[in-house]
């Protein structure tokens, strides 16, 4: 491959992978929800709230914004008398997820190959 | 020229390596390898009595005798005992598996995953008395056969067997915790299985020696399979 081959050209506009990111999705904690969440199927607050080393009130924010962008489902129950909030992700979430996944990648491979000396 | 900027704690690298290392997280907290491994060793043992006790060899009445081509004859040996435990046992296996892995990982705040392997396993379960019931059918109206069989038909006859089933089911396992020890040990296992042991170990146990043809292989296999239930335990204590 030539050199003038790898040079984007100046005139097309190229869609940077960060324009792509959904700002809902593209944050560490909810990240991590939709992360386990898509792992496990389905999770226990209790659960989330210990591995992403939240407080309650935080947590529930982030649920929040998830739930109410369609991302994921929390069902409410119970365990013998001991109330458990269940999350579990959406088709919408999945996609989510995968998209961000994508997306991330793509901005690590093109960081790579555009400036290969940044890593050493 | 325009710049774009992400956040240092959006940094793509990071929030990659946070992500497999949640998923792996979670993957780790589902597995029931140890549990798994421990009741298939168990239904492994428990049949090699009742393979003793209902092993049966016909060798008094003429009647009951195996005609060969060659003019000789050999004794009429039935495992009935084994066919009617091994269906109902590994059923029972399974299904104790997947109640066990959906009440332990629902403790843990988990979803599980293990339904596909016990739904494999009890297909296989299936497999396996559909073949034994149509060779049975076939035994019924056609003289027993006197030439050894082909390789192939061998391992086949071995890799439908409960043994090779188990072992079938392990690699769907395997797959559905991400386990790539369990699967290393499944290939083992499997190996194991499908060659058989008795060229360099045959004793001569019960009916002139018809036990020694296959005991010590069900015994490795459940020494095997318990020792794999042991090593997983240990190395899942270690983890926590």
């Amino acid at each position: 491959m030539t050199a003038e081959a790898e040079t984007p050209d100046p005139h097309e506009p190229f869609a940077h992978p960060v324009t792509g990111l959904d700002e809902v999705v593209h944050q560490r904690v909810r990240l991590g929800i939709l992360t386990i969440a898509h792992e496990a199927r389905r999770v226990e607050f209790g659960y989330l709230r210990t591995h992403l080393e939240l407080t309650a009130g935080n947590l529930s924010k982030h649920l929040s914004v998830l739930e109410a962008a369609g991302l994921i489902e929390v069902e409410k129950g119970y365990a013998g008398r001991r109330g458990r909030t269940w999350i579990m992700l959406t088709a919408a979430g999945n996609t989510a997820l995968a998209d961000e996944i994508g997306r991330l990648k793509q901005l690590i491979a093109r960081v790579e190959t555009t400036d290969p000396q940044e890593d050493r | 020229m325009t710049t774009y900027s992400v956040p240092a704690s959006g940094d793509p690298r990071r929030l990659l390596s946070d992500v497999r290392t949640l998923a792996h997280r979670v993957r780790l907290d589902q597995r029931v390898t140890w549990v798994a491994l421990l009741v298939l060793a168990a239904v492994t043992f428990a049949a090699i009595p009742i393979d003793w006790y209902s092993l049966h060899a016909d060798c008094g009445s003429a009647s009951a005798w195996i005609n060969n081509v060659d003019g000789s004859s050999t004794c009429h040996i039935r495992r009935e005992g084994a066919m009617f435990y091994w269906p109902p046992a590994l059923m029972l296996a399974y299904t104790a598996i997947a109640v066990y892995a959906v009440r332990v990982t629902r403790a843990r705040g988990l979803g599980a995953r293990v339904l596909p392997y016990a739904l494999t396993g009890v297909a296989l379960t299936v497999l396996f008395t559909a073949a034994w019931l149509l060779v049975r059918l076939y035994l019924a109206n056609h003289p027993a056969p006197t030439d050894p069989f082909p390789d192939w038909v061998m391992l086949l006859d071995r890799l439908v067997a409960p043994a090779g089933t188990i072992g079938v089911a392990l690699l769907v396992l395997a797959r559905l915790e991400r386990n790539v020890a369990l699967l290393v040990f499944t290939l083992g296992y499997l190996v194991l299985v499908l060659v058989p042991i008795n060229f360099f170990w045959r004793p001569n146990w019960g009916y002139a020696g018809i036990l020694g043809e296959f005991l010590p292989q069900q015994i490795v296999n459940g020494v095997v399979l318990l020792l794999g239930a042991v090593g997983f335990a240990v190395a899942r204590r270690r983890h926590r």
